[in-house]
């Protein structure tokens, strides 16, 4: 197998575009590719979730190709729901590590704002089981009964979800990409409008446009893919034993530091799959970056903050620099690529090593990726 | 593994399923309560997913969430299709108590009966 390397990494600012979402996609990867100094890729990764629903575009892949005028450089797409960019890295670095193509593109996208706020969640609520959809089952709300289940267990509290959006909206604050660039309180998110008990407006990400990009190469150059790991579990969240813990997060985060050959004491800083607060706090346990039953008082303590010992969502997070869906697993990549080489200007971190965590679904199919500046 | 609606294979394992039959009482796992529901489901929409002895776990709408906590002992029916989970009392908490420690008899019985719901149990293959 190959080292893979990412040479270059671009995205958009993220939130309410008007632009179409192969503009957006062409903005991330063109200045990706201008990143890394290269005119044409070998080949191209696209990661959509739904643009057939959300644009009403299919055959996505050549779509964005030619869009970009890419229309003869070799082009898949690939969709793990919301995890879609990291899949798609993931498909990227296969091809690189293989040695089938020297150079990769993998550019993600989606454009959702222009669409009623009960249709997004209705087209991305169809990633959750059918079965518990008849019951009415959104994604707020199994991610209410898993923050319940969380609360009950590990003596996690109100104020520990309340600060993870305060600390994620005050990096974002510091970032020209993030959809959200107000700073909150913890009183605002206690009191604002309740989504899914115990979830409230502030502890749930938004509905985001934008795009993001990296180049792949098996030129030693920029940052290395030092490891990156899938985990899988059962679609139906009533299916497992454990709420308040993710297999396919523990299973993608063994995966990708065995690959990588260190664990995650070595993590300087790490961008998480935030989408609703009490994420961060299970990602945290469940990849080993924080004692399991420690994270809500790390997070109290400011240990994830971004002077703390372990910044935690420099980017701002899901919750704040947004989510567009597909684009996120490799906003994810572009934040921690520029961190890692000093281009994170008004939030850079010191570190050689970052790691990316998405969750795809209800955490269904979730990856986590290693980066290394060496 | 036991899953609820009848499946033709365990989520985990390739093996075929077989029905059984489990007492309709359980245990809460998490409840939410959704103030915007999707099209179609009156608000606020009441969801548990409750497990029932043996394992299976059932999501479930509820009339109210007042005085509920995970891990109370709940009843569940199914109306037109669609389970309801709701409150035991103190005596049908008693009853079901006693059941468990070994004393069933047909006075107990017949309180966990009357939502008793066919479901399939899976045959997992030892070592899967
Ligand atoms: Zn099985």
């Amino acid at each position: 197998m190959r080292d893979v390397w990412i040479s270059g990494a671009g995205m958009t600012a993220i939130g309410r575009r008007t632009e179409p979402l192969q503009s957006l996609m062409a903005e991330a990867a063109l200045s990706a590719l201008l990143m890394a100094e290269r005119e044409r890729p070998d080949a191209i990764v696209v990661a959509a979730m739904n643009p057939e629903e959300f644009v009403g575009d299919g055959n996505f892949a050549s779509n964005v190709a030619t869009h970009m005028g890419f229309a003869e450089v070799p082009t898949v797409r690939i969709e793990t729901a919301t995890s879609s960019g990291a899949a798609a890295l993931y498909a990227g670095f296969a091809e690189v590590a293989a040695g089938l193509h020297r150079t990769v593109l993998v550019v993600g996208g989606e454009k959702m704002t222009h669409l009623a706020t009960p249709r997004v969640s209705e087209l991305i609520g169809r990633s959750i089981d059918p079965y518990e959809r008849l019951y009415g089952a959104t994604m707020p709300a199994l991610a209410g009964l898993i923050t319940r289940a969380l609360m009950a267990r590990n003596a996690v509290g109100l104020r520990e979800i309340a600060q993870v959006a305060v600390k994620n909206h005050a990096n974002a604050a510091k970032n020209p990409y993030a959809h959200y660039r107000q700073p909150i309180t913890i009183e605002d998110v206690m009191t604002s409008r309740m989504v899914a008990d115990p979830l409230r407006l502030l502890h749930c990400c938004p509905i985001s446009d934008g795009g993001a990009a990296v180049v792949l190469t098996s030129d030693r150059i920029g940052v290395r893919i030092a490891g990156i790991g899938q985990g899988t579990d059962t679609l139906a969240v009533r299916h497992r034993q454990n709420l308040t813990s993710f297999r396919a997060t523990q299973v993608a985060a063994r995966v990708a530091f065995a690959m990588a050959g260190f664990g995650p004491e070595r993590v300087d800083f790490a961008e998480l799959h935030d989408a609703f607060t009490p994420f961060e706090l299970i990602a945290l346990e469940d990849i080993g970056l924080i004692p399991v039953g420690k994270a809500s008082r790390a997070t109290l303590d400011g240990e994830t903050a971004l002077d703390g010992r372990l910044p935690i969502n420099p980017s701002g997070g899901l919750k704040a620099r947004g989510h567009p869906l597909a684009a996120t697993g490799l906003a994810q990549v572009v934040e921690c690529v520029w961190q890692l080489l000093g281009r994170a200007e008004g939030r850079q971190l010191e570190g050689h090593t970052a790691l990316a965590h998405s969750i795809g679904g209800l955490a269904t199919n979730n990856w986590v990726t290693v980066l290394e500046r060496l | 593994m036991i899953v609820a609606p009848p499946a033709s294979y365990c989520p985990r394992h390739p093996a075929r399923m077989l029905p059984t039959e489990l007492p309709g009482a359980g245990e809460i796992v998490s409840f939410t309560t959704l103030h915007s529901p999707p099209e179609g489901f009156k608000s606020p929409l009441h969801i548990a997913i409750v497990e029932l002895e043996g394992g299976a776990r059932f999501v479930c709408h509820g009339a109210e969430t007042r005085g509920l906590k995970i891990g109370s002992t709940v009843a569940i029916e199914a109306v037109n299709n669609v389970y309801y989970f709701s409150s035991l009392g103190a005596l049908d908490r008693a009853r079901i108590f006693w059941r468990r420690a070994g004393r069933a008899g047909d006075r107990v019985n017949s309180i966990a009966q009357s939502p008793m719901k066919r479901v399939w149990k899976g045959k997992d293959r030892a070592g899967l």
